[in-house]
């Protein structure tokens, strides 16, 4: 992922860079949805599309951040709606394993967030994924990125 | 399996301060089975510490790299071209392992970035436990191949003692009493009538007292 920060990049997301790994049951037109935005804000935004979010190891979360990912997520469906019962209860507790070792290196956590859906939530990755990053205006980017 | 947990982050950074080439080994045998120092468990450590430098200004070199067996020269043979062109090395294998590669490369700094804690098995995904305490005078077979010396709190060889409620052990509410499950699978086997021999106590002198201990087969050796 570049850590290259554009000047006139869209002030919500601040110049950061995203990862976003989803499971894909969420959005079964996500390979096409989620074009627009990838050509929109280039290498400041990767997505990795899991077929399960219980695939998530927290290596995959820890190499993101390590390649200049400033926030990275896991966005799973509901919680007791996984497809494979209980994928996304294991994404959390890889998600809170890398959190507890990159607080070991003085991270913040919050570089590192789930996200459940809703229960009946219906939407695209595209429309998601603008969701997130709209909302991460206040953190800054990461300290690796200097 | 021998079992092992990772060091704190904080106490492996110290370890490796005034080093700027590190190669981190792993060991792909029991330390991988509990998740503790397998290719995988190289990733984390080495992702964390390179971010670390990064966070910090500091230049450090890193390199991964597991080995199948890290107590056992052939393998270890591995490092050989890698071993000068790196600072130190930290390791991913057991206690063991640590000491078999610095034993092969004597100059080398050889670091541990485990703490090797037990014998045990994999209980279930996740969970490993502790039941074997490699006492060297093994009696698994008068206690339907329950130990009591590692699995009873109290290590009794006759017991129960009267602490046992509903299966489980006074001391710890979570473990099972060694003892419920010895007597239940022996009445499963037909085999109650171990029960009416009183056993001596453990002959310890087998573990403790005499340094090190050592196996040597002679149809093994060269």
């Amino acid at each position: 992922m570049g850590v290259e920060r554009s000047k006139d990049m869209d002030q919500r997301t601040a110049g950061l860079n995203f990862a976003i790994f989803f499971c894909q049951q969420i959005d079964g037109k996500q390979d096409t949805n989620r074009r627009a935005l990838e050509k929109e804000l280039g290498s400041r935004i990767r997505f990795f599309p899991l077929p399960c979010s219980g695939r998530i190891e927290p290596l995959h979360l820890l190499r993101a951040l390590e390649s200049g990912a400033d926030k990275v997520y896991i966005v799973t469906c509901a919680e007791g709606a996984c497809r494979y019962r209980e994928g996304n209860t294991r994404a959390k507790k890889r998600l809170t394993f890398a959190q507890g070792l990159i607080q070991e290196i003085g991270l913040e956590l919050e570089r590192l967030e789930l996200i459940h859906l809703a229960p009946g939530t219906k939407t695209t990755i595209d429309e998601l994924a603008r969701g997130l990053i709209a909302r991460e205006a206040l953190i800054g980017p990461s300290p690796l990125a200097r | 399996m021998i079992t092992a947990e990772r060091k704190p982050l904080s106490e492996i950074k110290e370890m490796i301060a005034p080093y700027r080439k590190i190669l981190i080994a792993g060991c792909g045998s029991c330390v991988a089975e509990c998740a503790a120092g397998g290719e995988k468990e190289v990733g984390l450590i080495a992702s964390a510490l390179r971010m670390d430098a990064k966070k910090e200004g500091r230049d450090l070199k890193i390199k991964e790299i597991t080995l199948d067996r890290q107590c056992v020269y052939e393998f270890i043979d591995q490092l050989t071209d890698l071993i000068d062109v790196y600072d130190a090395v930290l390791s991913l294998g057991c206690g063991a392992g640590v000491q078999a590669v610095a034993e092969v490369f004597p100059q080398a700094i050889i670091l541990p970035a485990l703490n090797t804690t037990f014998i045990g098995e994999t209980k279930e995904a996740g969970v490993w436990v502790e039941n074997c305490r490699a006492c060297g005078d093994c009696k698994l077979a008068y206690f339907a191949a329950v130990c009591p010396v590692t699995r009873c709190s109290k290590g009794l060889f006759n017991g129960p003692c009267g602490g046992s409620k509903d299966g489980k052990c006074e001391v710890d509410p979570d473990t099972p009493c060694a003892w419920q499950l010895i007597v239940e699978r022996l009445d499963e086997r037909g085999q109650l009538d171990h029960l009416k021999k009183v056993y001596p106590p453990a002959d310890w002198s087998k573990q403790q007292g005499k340094g090190p201990r050592k196996i040597v087969r002679e149809d093994q050796t060269t």
